[in-house]
């Protein structure tokens, strides 16, 4: 067996016996995740417009990640609306950052591994790069957005009277108390993964402006940065979501009883 | 804390501002700080574009440059100098320069008739990452106030703190990997809970509850790579490898999931304090349900985080192996199993620590009631 396929079993076990039904539909989209993520780079090695593959892409991986994560609509309906409300605004703010970089495509470093590939493939790497780091931060935006809405939900079934100042202000509370967290978990996230970089980049003695103006480095520090903006916007747009949809949250909780 | 706009804020609003637009115009006009030379392009003259084609059909163009550009540093500043350049439509590693861009020139030199010349070796790129990290403060600072500024702190102590784990690693010529990138997570656990939380239960909670989970996942990831030995895992994918590529990757996937594992217990233990704030009296049992409740609707989620984050590193290099000519599945060994494997350890982590820091969270809040 295949080490992939054995932690991937394992995986699942773990989610099935901490988070039943709900842990099974975690792991299952964690696989459709990575389908349509791999989905996503076969179109665009079919030539369909990366643009078009990024916005189809990143509503549906948000879909997949917010609605099979959990299954209280009191909770997903407010998370999915204020991550598409943000992931629009990212995105703008991609588009404008990444056309002013350009650290699209292959820097310097990745020469070796280059080396016999013909890398003139006739799409835009440009386009891919921000199909990649839309896609990266996604999670994140999902993840927090599901925390504060989550969050507000336990209040809002505990006190159904709260009013929407005092909700608003739950909400920004869950929010610092997240924050830094949430800004912990995306910068290891991202550079434990470059660890090998940054050796490479200190082993060889890179100045502190060849390093700022690294092309890879650059590209990563975009994705982290961009990141931490996204998730920054989350939680007052999550909040400002909840306190619009708290009617419906609570006649849900009605009925229920 | 109230959302008023107190004078206090307003200043700091207004210093942040005014540090950020400087520092902005700071890195527009810092090239004598570069010893390597600079240049803004003034003319550009493109040449005729021609098709390329390669043995995988793929369709290119590609078209030469010249360009004048005039130097802002060093011996030749305020010359101009001639650059010639080559742009792709894709632009992989090369790149169309415009009117006003300031690149990089490397071997600058004068040509028997005193023209100076030059090769473009990059592009500036500082501005951008000043203005992304500006607004980062700024938001940081306006939306969360002072568990912001924690944030902000605790990140740039992180920061600090990796670089010196990487400055010790090769002191060490990479002889022990894990050991320097173990113990320095362990710090970072401890600093940025101790910043983000303060010095008090809850951070005690999260703490234990992220190394107990950290500690039996990465147990588990090497059990079972070991056991299956390491079957289908392509170490010598790895980029940018400079040392041996397994310990590496570990303390990878160590820090990799590290922030994560904290992230989701504080997440719960935040929730049960607001639920224990909001209703004093509440029990052990109903805490440790709702934890786990939080912590069920979490999971997937922070799992997808990590997931997205470690395979959308792998996007363009996936496709250009897919564009060479390569199978679906040599695409996906050696572009994605790294990131696949480091994703499936970190994900088993984050679900073990959930029952771990519910029980926690309800022990430690059930006794203060009791007291």
């Amino acid at each position: 067996m295949s080490s992939i396929i054995a932690l991937g079993l394992t995986l699942m076990v773990c989610m099935v016996a901490v988070g039943g039904k709900q842990g099974w539909r975690s792991f299952l989209s964690l696989l459709l995740n990575f389908g349509f993520l791999f989905f996503a780079i076969v179109l665009i090695d079919f030539h369909v417009p990366p643009m078009f593959v990024t916005l189809t892409t990143s509503i549906i991986i948000l879909a997949i990640t917010i609605f099979m994560g959990e299954d209280d609509l009191r909770t997903t309906v407010t998370a999915f609306y204020a991550s598409l409300i943000v992931m629009m605004l990212v995105l703008a703010l991609i588009l404008i950052v990444t056309h002013w970089a350009m650290a699209q495509g292959f820097g310097q470093e990745d020469s070796d591994d280059l080396e016999g590939m013909s890398i003139l493939i006739g799409i835009s790497y440009l386009k891919v790069s921000v199909t990649a780091t839309i896609i990266s931060i996604l999670g994140a935006i999902a993840e927090a957005a599901m925390a504060v809405s989550a969050g507000l939900s336990e209040v809002l079934i505990n006190y159904p009277d709260v009013d929407n100042h005092r909700l608003m202000a739950s909400g920004m509370s869950i929010g610092r108390q997240i924050i830094g967290t949430t800004l912990n978990t995306l910068f290891f996230g991202f550079f434990g993964g470059f660890l090998s970089l940054f050796i490479w980049f200190l082993g060889l003695h890179y100045s502190f402006g060849m390093i700022m103006n690294n092309k890879i480095l650059v590209a990563e520090a975009i994705e982290v940065l961009i990141s931490f903006i996204g998730v920054l916007l989350t939680v007052p747009i999550t909040a400002w979501v909840m306190t619009k949809r708290r009617g419906a949250i609570v006649d849900n909780q009605a009925k229920q009883k | 804390m109230s959302w008023k706009w107190t004078r206090t804020k307003w200043w700091v609003l207004i210093i942040i501002v005014v540090v950020g637009i400087g520092a902005m115009i700071f890195t527009m006009n810092n090239q004598r700080f570069y010893r390597q030379p600079i240049g803004q392009v003034i003319t550009v003259h493109n040449g005729q574009s021609h098709r390329t084609t390669d043995q995988f059909k793929n369709i290119d163009h590609q078209t030469s440059q010249r360009l004048t550009v005039r130097i802002m540093n060093g011996h030749y500043q305020g010359q101009t100098a001639k650059v010639s350049n080559t742009y792709s439509d894709s632009q992989p590693m090369d790149q169309r320069f415009y009117h006003g861009n300031q690149i990089f020139l490397s071997q600058l030199h004068a040509n028997k008739r005193g023209q100076l010349m030059a090769n473009a070796s990059g592009y500036k790129r500082d501005t951008v990452i000043v203005f992304l990290l500006w607004m980062v403060v700024l938001l940081l600072l306006v939306l969360m106030g002072t568990s912001g500024a924690f944030a902000l702190l605790s990140v740039v102590i992180n920061g600090i703190l990796f670089i010196l784990a990487i400055v010790i690693d090769l002191d060490n010529q990479g002889a022990h990997v894990l050991l320097t990138f173990g113990s320095l997570a362990l710090a970072f656990a401890a600093i940025s809970l101790l910043l983000v939380l303060g010095p008090n239960k809850k951070m005690l909670a999260t703490l234990l509850a992220t190394i107990v989970g950290t500690v039996i996942s990465i147990m588990v990831g090497l059990f079972i790579l070991e056991l299956t030995h390491h079957r289908g895992v392509y170490y010598e994918s790895m980029q940018y490898v400079t040392q041996v590529p397994r310990p590496l990757f570990i303390a990878e996937i160590l820090l990799g999931s590290l922030g994560a594992v904290m992230d989701e217990s504080s997440d719960i233990i935040a929730t049960l304090f607001e639920l224990k704030q909001l209703n004093p009296a509440i029990g052990r049992w109903q805490l440790f349900m709702s934890g786990r409740n939080v912590g069920k609707s979490i999971m997937g989620p922070l799992v997808n985080v990590l997931f997205l984050i470690f395979m959308a590193d792998t996007f363009t290099s996936s496709l250009l192996f897919l564009k060479n000519g390569n199978s679906w599945g040599y695409t996906f060994d050696m572009n994605m199993s790294l990131g696949m494997v480091q994703s499936l350890i970190s994900g088993i982590g984050i679900v073990i620590v959930v029952p771990v820091v519910s029980a926690l969270g309800a022990l430690l809040l059930g006794r203060r009631k009791s007291a």
